[in-house]
């Protein structure tokens, strides 16, 4: 298949045609032409007017529910909604059933994936079943194609096991992703702590859980010389922590989810279950902090923190509500709504190029003989999601109807383009 | 005068005239109360459903006579011996009751926010007789109305709630209440039952010595230790907790000045209250319990006739 893009802005400070605009022909997968002016004749045109292209998106933290609980998500729904949101890749939470904890597993989602639109790379566990006592098989895993390694939604509790995991995937150059949870304080806890939870009378979850579990899993990363992810870092001083860790020296990457960037607690006060999500929504100040993260660079990468639930599971009482809710499709619009001044470079880096060399990938840079694996947008453009365009298997998404900034205008990937609309 | 509002969720959402007006309504029918026929025809024809999830005796009771003095249908529905015991959700529950052409729900149950979730989903108006660690504003209001016939004032009045502040439902509807109605609040207690964030959301006192928030108080509102509900260790002994905060005779009588004792019960006698302050002369406890029928035959009738 033949692809001309016509005149389109180029987001990717590698590659020397950064921010000009130019045609890019793409045969069989490959970047054949960059140039001001191309006639080749292709099997599908775009008009990129307006429209920037960057590497590929890559998400890091989503969950495809595949096996186990396919009436939540499937590889395949999850997959075209990844396509939807710009996403050339993502990596899968291990928490599915059974969990992602061997090379039989890894592989089925990877060979499931190969005929999808999107690469989708699982984390492989980092203890058997995901029950935080004994290592799971990481090397085994990283071999056949596990992109890091996490247990997910059930975060590692045990300092001493998670310090020998960090020490045992430097051998192989593994990245341990942590959500920074101590399930001890705050166990009981329903949203963020502070004067909304008090206000309306839900049992709070306490920054201190995570701050705690970031200031002590960098001591271990520290000790261990090695390379930890923190995904879903939602307060302040959680961000002042990691700061000084990076000034130190201290192998230490993190990622924010676009739902941090957009609500704070007080969205809360209609017991919307939909905002029930892990880390919880924080306050105000926290907020801010996030955005200050994002703009100056210390926040390396968004994480989509796609978790979908079902109905059942979202309509009833917020304390019985799962946590978690969509985000693949809405991330980008989300992100440049809250940010609109974010520039074409800064969100390639944050939704590409920064996760891109965290996680030891292909650069997909947009370089005459590269694999095409792009993404398209339009940060003029607006996203609005509806139940018609919505591709995830379930709903639990805030942002129904409501009309975001920016649009996803499609991707080329594995030799095709997907477009939206 | 009506309402402000639809349902009574919460005093959190209920302006000063709202309250006024429920508590003046409320006198009327404790006047009412005090005939020898007490039943009046204001809610014939309303049908009530009484929605139990979590135990209850004196709220359940008092829900019921209120209901039944207006002269409504009633109809009662506890958790423990019904289909939810077979796993029905509680949306399921309600929308199968009200395809009976039920016209209000009252509910208690044991997750903050069920009725606002309730409210969401189906038409009927919706009073909550207690959710979670959140709210239970027929028991403010009933507490306002008592402390009010026996101080004569909520403005400017001193009131302690002392006890478990952190999972108790009542402590959150009278403390939104009584400073919506200007009183001085102070709440007192084992700092792990204290909310830790009570001052910045509310701007009041917290005390953690008993006798200092007596000698404060004009009103101690005395609260059910929620046992219950914790789902830690939260002190170490009873006994501990009634050397250390519960309130006797003794203590009391060493007081410069005469304090109310109210319980929202039941009580657990020995922890909080000893026997001899409960059944005491300061104690309102009894009249709280009676002030409830009226109070709650109030919130009814306003709501009711408000619908229509």
């Amino acid at each position: 298949m033949n692809i001309l893009l016509r005149k389109v802005t180029i987001a990717d400070p590698v590659s020397a045609h950064n921010s000009s605009v130019k045609d890019i022909f793409i045969s069989n997968g490959i970047i054949q032409k960059i140039a001001d002016n191309i006639d080749d004749s292709a099997d599908q045109v775009v008009d990129g007017q307006n429209t920037t292209v960057s590497p590929g998106w890559v998400d890091i933290f989503a969950h495809f529910a595949d096996p186990g609980y396919e009436f939540k998500e499937t590889l395949e729904s999850g997959a075209n909604t990844a396509a939807a949101g710009g996403f050339t890749r993502v990596f899968v939470l291990p928490n599915t059933n059974p969990v992602v904890q061997n090379k039989t597993q890894v592989e089925y989602i990877v060979q499931k994936s190969s005929s999808l639109p999107v690469y989708i790379q699982p984390l492989g566990s980092i203890t058997k079943n995901g029950e935080g006592k004994e290592l799971a098989e990481m090397y085994d895993m990283q071999a056949s194609g596990a992109a890091a390694f996490s247990d997910g939604t059930n975060p590692v509790q045990s300092a001493g096991l998670l310090v020998k995991a960090l020490q045992y995937v430097k051998a192989f150059n593994g990245v341990v992703v942590q959500v920074p949870m101590d399930k001890s304080i705050g166990q009981y806890g329903l949203i963020n702590e502070g004067v909304v939870s008090t206000r309306l009378g839900l049992p709070g979850i306490p920054a201190m859980a995570e701050e705690i579990i970031i200031e002590r899993d960098l001591k271990l990363a520290q000790y261990a010389n090695s390379s930890i992810h923190f995904t879903g870092v939602s307060t302040a001083k959680s961000l002042e922590y990691i700061r000084e860790a990076k000034e130190a020296g201290i192998q230490v990457t993190c990622s924010v989810t676009p739902y941090h960037l957009y609500f704070n607690d007080e969205d809360l006060a209609s017991y919307d279950t939909n905002l029930k999500v892990t880390p919880p929504i924080r306050n105000k100040e926290d907020v801010e902090a996030l955005k200050e993260g994002v703009r100056s660079g210390l926040v390396d990468c968004i994480a989509s923190h796609h978790l979908p639930q079902d109905w059942d599971n979202k309509v009833c009482e917020f304390e019985y509500a799962k946590a978690g809710m969509l985000g693949l499709q809405t991330a980008y619009a989300v992100v440049q709504s809250v940010l609109p001044d974010l520039s074409a470079n800064k969100i390639a880096a944050l939704f590409s190029s920064n996760a891109r060399s965290i996680f030891h990938l292909s650069a997909a840079s947009i370089e005459e003989g590269s694999q095409a694996e792009l993404t398209l947008f339009k940060a003029s453009g607006t996203t609005t999601l509806a139940k018609e365009t919505n591709k995830s298997k379930s709903s639990n998404s805030p942002f129904f109807d409501k009309s975001l900034k920016g649009e996803v205008v499609g991707i080329i990937n594995k030799g095709n383009i997907f477009i939206n609309k | 005068m009506e309402l402000s509002t639809r349902h009574l969720l919460g005093i959190k959402d209920l302006t000063k005239d709202d309250i006024n007006l429920i508590l003046s309504t409320a006198e009327q029918f404790k006047e009412v109360l005090q005939r020898p026929v007490k039943k009046v025809p204001s809610l014939r024809d309303v049908t009530i459903v009484n929605l139990f999830y979590e135990n209850s005796t004196r709220t359940r009771m008092s829900f019921e006579l209120a209901e039944r003095r207006l002269s409504a249908d009633v109809l009662n529905f506890a958790a423990s011996s019904s289909s939810a015991a077979k796993g029905e959700t509680l949306l399921d529950t309600v929308n199968n009751i009200l395809s009976m052409k039920v016209d209000m729900v009252v509910m208690r149950h044991s997750a903050s926010g069920a009725p606002h979730f309730l409210a969401k989903h189906i038409p009927a108006a919706i009073i909550n007789a207690g959710d979670g660690i959140n709210e239970h504003p027929t028991q403010a209001l009933l507490d306002a109305f008592s402390m009010r016939e026996k101080t004569g004032r909520l403005e400017g009045l001193k009131v302690a709630i002392i006890g478990d502040i952190m999972h108790s439902r009542v402590a959150l509807s009278n403390i939104y209440l009584l400073t919506k109605m200007g009183a001085e609040i102070m709440v007192a207690g084992p700092p792990t039952l204290i909310p830790k964030y009570i001052t910045d959301a509310f701007g009041i006192r917290v005390e953690y010595n008993i006798k200092k928030a007596l000698e404060w108080c004009d009103v101690a509102n005395v609260l059910r230790i929620q046992l219950e509900r914790q789902n830690q260790p939260l002190f170490s002994s009873l006994r501990e907790y009634n050397i250390a905060y519960g309130i006797n005779r003794r203590l009391l009588e060493s007081l410069k000045k005469e304090i109310v004792i109210m319980h929202p019960g039941p009580i657990n006698r020995g922890v909080e209250l000893d026997s001899d302050v409960a059944d005491g002369p300061f104690s309102i406890i009894l009249n709280q319990v009676e002030n409830g029928v009226a109070v709650r035959m109030a919130a009814l009738y306003l709501l009711a006739n408000r619908q229509e």
